[in-house]
Formats: C-alpha cells, sequence, structure tokens
C-alpha cells in the first residue's frame, strides 16, 4: 500500500526555520488564503472549487424517499466524501484514512447539524415521503486544506441546487420535471464556512491559516473553526495536538470570522453572477407573474 | 422535555442544584486491575469510564492508520521515532438510555479516538519509547454527559498509573452557556460541567488543558453558539480544568501513600527528605 | 554541437526523411523516444519536439512528462529512506521502489569512516545502474577519479520539485539558448547569494544564509515551470520578485 511520502528532513527543517522568521513558501502572509476559485457546472447543484493547487468538487442531487421512522416530519440529508487516488496517491479506495474520517465528521458537524439545511422544508407527505438531499464531495487535488475547500463546495453546491417543484392534491404527490415547472432552491437557513488553523512551535506559538500539503506535514496541531457571517460559531475542533495557549485560540477565532465574512460575500457574488448568466435569455423575466401596468 | 431554564434566573440554580462554577460529584481510583500496566476508573457524576493501559510494547500488526493511532514524525517509515498511541474506545450498550450498540467504524467513535490519541501523544513523552505502542482501551459503562473530558481524565490517570514519563496531566471538562444561539442577552452565564439533559439543550464545548496552565490540549463545540460567548465558556472551561486536575492529582497521591503503608512499594531512597502527604 | 528546431511529432507519426540527418562515417544515432523497426522506419514513440543534431549523427524527442525513469549517468537527488547492511535504500520519486546506494560508494569511505546519513536525509548521486528489470543502483563518488565532485550528502538548505522538462533544461550546459533558463543568473545577478544542485529526477535542492533567498529561488522555480514562461517573461518575473523583497 503506498504510503504518504514523508518530506526530507532538510524540507522539514527548513519549513520550520523559515516559519519561525514569518516566511511561507509562496509568500503569503500568515492569515492570508490562497486564491480561492469557485465554477458551477451547467446542472444545478455542481459546485467546483479551487483552493490554489487543491480541487474539490461538489454535486448535490435529490430524490424522493421514505423519512426515518423517528423523524417523520424531516427530510434526509447526508454528505458522503470520496477520498479517491485521484487526490493523492497515499488514498485508497474504500479503505477510509483517518484523514477522511475527519474530514467527513467536520462536514457533518459543520453542515448538517448546525441546521444550515432546513430539513423540515424537505418533508413533503409527513411519515410517508420526503426529499432526499445529498452531496458528494470528490477531491480531486490534495494540496492542503481540503477541510475548507470542501465545506466551501458543499455549501455553494446546496446554494446553487433547484429541486424539481411538487404539488400534492388530495394525497397525491406529484413530481414536476424542469420542463413543466422551473425548480426551486433548497430551504437554507445560513451558510457555514469552516476555517482552519495550523499550529508550528514547540508551544503552538505561530499560527498559520490555509496550510499547503508541505506546511500540513510538519504542523504539530490543527483547529477548524466553523462560523457563519453572523457571528455564530458552529463548531470547533481542535482534536488534540500541542497544547496551544487559550488566548491564541480567541485570537484565531476572532480572525475566523472575519474571513468568514469575505468568504461568504465572495460566495454570494458568485450566486449571482451564476443567476445572471442563467437569465440571460430573459427566462427571468418570462417566469415572473408581474404584469406591467 | 425540554430544559427548564426559564428557572436558572430565580434560584441561580441548575436542575440538579448546582450553581453555575460548581463540577459534579467526581470521584477516580487507579490501580484498579492488577493485571494491566495501568489502569484507573473515574465518575464524574453519572458518566462512568474505565481506562486499561498497555505499554510500551512491541508494536503489533500495522493497522492501516485507521483511527486512533498517532504518532510523531515519520510515521510512514518502517520505523517511527515515536511511541504509537493507540486508543480504542467500547461503548457499552447499556450505558445510556436507549439500549444502542454503535458497531465498529462509527465515525463518532472514531474521531473521539483519535481526538485522545492525538492529545494524550502531546503530553507523554513518546520519543523515550521508539518503535513501540502504547494501547489505551476505554470502556463506557454509563453516560451523562461530559463523555470526551471523562474519557481523557481516564486515560490520563492509567497512563500515570502505568508509569509512562508525561509533561503534566491532560485534564478535560465541559462548559456552556444558558444563552441561546441567536441570543445577545448579556445576562447569559456560562456553566461548568454539563450533563446530558444540559449538553443537549445549551450550547457547551469540551476543553483539555495541560495541566495547571492555560495551554488548551483540545477544544470540541458541537453546537451553535455566539462568538461572544467564547471567551466566556473558555474561561470557566479552564478555571474547570485547574479544579479537576487537583482532584486527580489528589487520587493519585492518596493511592501513593496508601501503597506505602501497605507495603505493596518500597520506600523509595531518597523518599525521607520528600514530604508524602 | 548544432542542434536545429523541429517539428512537435506524436507517437506513431512519420518522419519527414529530410529531418533524418545523414552522415558520411558515422552511423545514425536514435535517442529517447525514437524507436527503430527495421529496416527502415523510424517512429517516435513518445510526444515531444524532434531534435536532431548533424554533427554527431544523432536524432532524440524532446519530451516532458511527470515520472522519472532511472537512465544511467543521470544526476539526481533522492532521499534516503532507510539503511540496510551495506546499503542505503533512496527514494528518487515519491510512491516509486528505490534505488540502492551503496555505503562504501561515497569519497574516501572504508568500513569505519563512512558517512552515516539519517532516514530522511537527501543525497546528490549519479545513476550508475538502470534497467527496466532491476532497481536502480547509485553512487556519490565518480568511479573513474574516485572524487566526490559535488556529489554526496546535502546538509540545510531545502529541495523543491520541479518537472522534468525543467531539470532537463536546468542541466543543460548552456542553459540560456539550449533550454531557455536563465531564471537562476538572473537572480544571482540581482545579487542574491545561494547554491543549488538541480536533479533530473524533478528535484532541485536550494542552499543560502538567508531563508528569505531560498524561498525567493523557490517561487521563481515554482512560477517559470507552472508559467512555462520564456526568458523575457523569466527577467520580468525576477524583477517583480526583487522588488516585491525589498
Amino acid at each position: 500500500m503506498p504510503r504518504e511520502a514523508e518530506p526530507s528532513l532538510n524540507e522539514k527543517q527548513f519549513l520550520l526555520q523559515a516559519i519561525q522568521e514569518n516566511l511561507r513558501l509562496d509568500g503569503r502572509e500568515p492569515d492570508q488564503y490562497r486564491p480561492l476559485g469557485l465554477t458551477f457546472g451547467d446542472e444545478h447543484g455542481v459546485a467546483d472549487v479551487t483552493l490554489g493547487k487543491t480541487r474539490v468538487l461538489a454535486r448535490a442531487s435529490a430524490e424522493v424517499t421514505v423519512p426515518y421512522a423517528d423523524r417523520p416530519l424531516d427530510g434526509v440529508f447526508t454528505i458522503a466524501t470520496e477520498l479517491s487516488p485521484m487526490a493523492s496517491p497515499a488514498f485508497e479506495v474504500n479503505r477510509p484514512t483517518e484523514t477522511e474520517v475527519l474530514l467527513s465528521r467536520l462536514l457533518e458537524k459543520t453542515v448538517r447539524r448546525s441546521g444550515a439545511l432546513d430539513t423540515e422544508s424537505l418533508c413533503l407527505v409527513a411519515g410517508q415521503k420526503c426529499w432526499s438531499v445529498r452531496v458528494d464531495v470528490h477531491v480531486l487535488s490534495h494540496d492542503g486544506n481540503l477541510i475548507d475547500a470542501s465545506c466551501f463546495a458543499v455549501v455553494a453546491a446546496l446554494r446553487h441546487f433547484r429541486k424539481p417543484d411538487t404539488s400534492i392534491e388530495g394525497g397525491v404527490l406529484t413530481v414536476y420535471t424542469p420542463a413543466e415547472r422551473e425548480p426551486v432552491p433548497l430551504g437554507w437557513l445560513h451558510s457555514p464556512f469552516c476555517v482552519t488553523w495550523s499550529y508550528f512551535g514547540d508551544e503552538g506559538e505561530t499560527a498559520l491559516l490555509d496550510a499547503t500539503r508541505a506546511e500540513e506535514q510538519v504542523r504539530v496541531g490543527s483547529c477548524t473553526i466553523s462560523l457563519n457571517r453572523h457571528g455564530e460559531i458552529c463548531q470547533i475542533a481542535k482534536l488534540g495536538g500541542t497544547p496551544v495557549d487559550a488566548l491564541m485560540l480567541l485570537q484565531c477565532t476572532s480572525i475566523a470570522l472575519a474571513k468568514v465574512k469575505e468568504i461568504s460575500s465572495l460566495l454570494d457574488r458568485k450566486l449571482d453572477e451564476d443567476t445572471k448568466q442563467r437569465n440571460k435569455g430573459g427566462r427571468a423575466a418570462e417566469l415572473t407573474a408581474e404584469n406591467d401596468r | 422535555m425540554p430544559l427548564d431554564t426559564s428557572a436558572y434566573g430565580l434560584a441561580l440554580l441548575r436542575v440538579d442544584g448546582r450553581r453555575w462554577n460548581e463540577l459534579r460529584r467526581m470521584h477516580a481510583q487507579i490501580r484498579t486491575q492488577a493485571a494491566a500496566d495501568g489502569s484507573s476508573y473515574l465518575e464524574m457524576g453519572h458518566t462512568k469510564v474505565m481506562c486499561v493501559v498497555t505499554g510500551p510494547s512491541e508494536p503489533g500488526p500495522r493497522r492501516g492508520g485507521l483511527g486512533g493511532t498517532a504518532s510523531g514524525g515519520g510515521a510512514s517509515s518502517a520505523q517511527s521515532k515515536d511511541a504509537e498511541v493507540a486508543v480504542s474506545i467500547v461503548v457499552a450498550g447499556f450505558s445510556s438510555v436507549d439500549r444502542k450498540r454503535p458497531g465498529r467504524g462509527d465515525k463518532r467513535i472514531l474521531e473521539l479516538q483519535s481526538t485522545i490519541s492525538s492529545a494524550l501523544a502531546a503530553s507523554l513523552h513518546t520519543h523515550l519509547f521508539p518503535h513501540s505502542t502504547i494501547s489505551i482501551s476505554l470502556h463506557v459503562l454509563s453516560q451523562d454527559g461530559s463523555l470526551l473530558a471523562a474519557l481523557i481524565n481516564a486515560a490520563t490517570l492509567a497512563c500515570v498509573d502505568a508509569g509512562i514519563p508525561m509533561t503534566d496531566y491532560v485534564v478535560a471538562c465541559t462548559a456552556g452557556s444558558t444563552s441561546t444561539y441567536a441570543a445577545n442577552d448579556e445576562a447569559a452565564d456560562p456553566l461548568l460541567d454539563l450533563n446530558h439533559q444540559e449538553e443537549q439543550e445549551l450550547p457547551g464545548l469540551t476543553v483539555a488543558t495541560l495541566g495547571q496552565t492555560d495551554r488548551v490540549a483540545v477544544l470540541v463545540c458541537e453546537s451553535r453558539v455566539q462568538v461572544s460567548r467564547l471567551e466566556g465558556m473558555l474561561a470557566v472551561g479552564v478555571d474547570g480544568c485547574k479544579q479537576v486536575r487537583e482532584i486527580l492529582d489528589r487520587v493519585v497521591r492518596d493511592k501513593g501513600h496508601r501503597m506505602l503503608l501497605e507495603g505493596t512499594v518500597e520506600r523509595g531512597a531518597g523518599l525521607d527528605d520528600m514530604e508524602v502527604d | 554541437m548544432a542542434a536545429t528546431e523541429q517539428p512537435i511529432v506524436l507517437p506513431g507519426d512519420a518522419i519527414d526523411p529530410s529531418l533524418i540527418p545523414t552522415h558520411k562515417k558515422q552511423p545514425l544515432r536514435l535517442g529517447p523516444g525514437l524507436r527503430h523497426i527495421p529496416p527502415s522506419y523510424i517512429v517516435p514513440t513518445v510526444a515531444g519536439q524532434l531534435v536532431t543534431d548533424q554533427k554527431k549523427n544523432s536524432m532524440w524527442i524532446e519530451y516532458n512528462s511527470t515520472r522519472y525513469i532511472p537512465s544511467a549517468n543521470d544526476l539526481v537527488i533522492g532521499q534516503v529512506q532507510r539503511s540496510a547492511t551495506d546499503l542505503y535504500y533512496v527514494n528518487l520519486s515519491p510512491y516509486t521502489s528505490n534505488a540502492m546506494l551503496p555505503h562504501l560508494a561515497f569519497e574516501g569511505a572504508t568500513k569505519k569512516t563512512r558517512p552515516q546519513l539519517a532516514a530522511g536525509a537527501l543525497v546528490y548521486a549519479r545513476v550508475t545502474l538502470a534497467n527496466r528489470h532491476m532497481d536502480a543502483e547509485l553512487e556519490c563518488v565518480s568511479a573513474t577519479t574516485g572524487k566526490a565532485e559535488g556529489l554526496g550528502p546535502l546538509v540545510g538548505g531545502m529541495a523543491f520539485d520541479v518537472s522534468l522538462g525543467l531539470a532537463r533544461r536546468l542541466l543543460m550546459a548552456r542553459s540560456r539558448e539550449a533550454g531557455g533558463v536563465e531564471v537562476l543568473e538572473l537572480l544571482g545577478a540581482e545579487g542574491l547569494a545561494f547554491e543549488t544542485a538541480v536533479g533530473r529526477n524533478g528535484r532541485v535542492w536550494v542552499s543560502s544564509d538567508s531563508a528569505k533567498t531560498i524561498v525567493l529561488v523557490g517561487r521563481a522555480l515554482r512560477e517559470t515551470d507552472e508559467g512555462d514562461l520564456g526568458v523575457e517573461k523569466q527577467r520580468k518575473l525576477v524583477k517583480k520578485l526583487i522588488r516585491g523583497m525589498r
């Protein structure tokens, strides 16, 4: 089984020394993200995110199923992550590594458990039929910071997605195809984003944002903070690693909030651009029910 | 049944009669199993956890890095420079209100294993035992909130009992807040040591620190809470950890004292100069 | 040694007979990327630029690949994985099998006085033996003269990954004209003091007293590689980086 390629001693030493001197290999500031790129697919619900050389693709889809027995009024929402050898030769298909487990748990906590998607709006017939929304996250290239990129991709895909319109008449559920009725967006409550800090140094005194693969391999600890732009923390995960001063963590959280606001406005802008592009033919004008007077 | 926090403001007492900064009754024992290298039993309120430590010993057949193992640099080469800390958690089916047996590969358990493993690896002097494994087995007998905190405390005690050199105790406890996530009320108080009911209703976090310092080894918050509440909760949590450390330290010293009295252990040379209380 | 500009060919293309050099005495030599099917077919097997040399009567294909395949007499930078009884296992490219470097293949090495290399150390070595059936073998000393000539363990500094094409161009004797890579000379001309070792397997080791210099050289290499910059653009890149540093 191919294992992670370990960086050489020279590389490790140099990276640590450079970080001590406040230098990063690509010339970034300690709290600067790599350029974040987002493209939507032609279909609704496909988001392709690039963060430097890390590339993640998320695809949202929906189908009608039976709700869980203990939650008859809620829909089903699952997030599935795929780390294949395409991302890095160190991963194997169907053999979950620790990275994959942690990534999927973080996405669960950030997007699912924080209630970003209104699952009650997915209910069609209480106890019998509901929408099951599924987001598949595929990591295409791994150059560090999978968590932030994946979370952004998931949120972008879900906000971009349109589910088919439905109507219920006398207990009969009709699902309309996109040709019959325009699909509707999902019930979205808030947009959480993840910010991952990496710590270096014997006491974790130096913190960097958005570590590349090389930096991730020499870090001594990491903390992922998920926030939305209203200043609500959805989750914090510092799962072990070198103990870091509590004040430093609080500082990291406040810088994270500023970053999340930037990322959030970037996403809004991209969604607006995409909507404008799709409506170029004036479809939006055709679909509105307003009359000119 | 939703937790009735409205009464909190009136009497400043929680449902179980504690004030905001009181820990639950904590009871711990070490060397509960003579056969193991180190063992401990910890109760935080009704959360009961048992821990057994074996090691450092020969590394077993290598697992593919699947949850619960953490080692220092050089993990991928055939020989690692540090000892590997392997954690396995078994949650008994009878531990919570509904009988549930989480199967193998449950991601929540894997995440807990990974967290405890890297938290302890940061404190244990693993560089003294290259090419070896320290195996920690945790069994959860009863859950009433603060599960991760109890697991970390039990694992620390068992490692102390096993005599593995470490920098300091890694102690953990939980903290919460009476505010809801949307409200901006200034009157919201942070709470220390949440039980199951409080954990479900109120936002809370688990924090683990290194001994008496303010350095945070583990911080896990899985609920929505305003950023402004974080500082209060963290401060209360860190303070609670210091209290927990006192308790755990006293447990260890009591046991040592008792072992001297019973004659199980010979009094070491030079100990006459030390004060054993 | 005149190498002429030639067209891009794809595997299986027919080569224009007028491009094949002729010589009265020397037989035609085929380099990497070309295959001879007797009696008279010469077929390219990789996609790249066909280069011919009239003087030496040889032709070969310049191509850029990502997987390094060891070939004899190449200078490479390898990473020591572990040490066995008489040799070191050295890794030339990640996720491939290791090459072997004997313990005594260093300058002035005897059983008692040999350099001790830890796992993860970098060495600059030459490939002695490489064929498809066996793992490659390396040496850190020139077999003829017995001197190291720059080979051996690399201490300090930082190793960067580059594409194989850029590594080959950096290793050419006259990298400016033949390879079109000038970025290292330009950086040196601006007053930066550093030393480099280029491995044909796509790694470049850079060492300097100041970490800032090393980071700058690394960025210059990476951007030249990814942007596929010509000589003019390399000059602009160097100017921009120097300005950013000051």
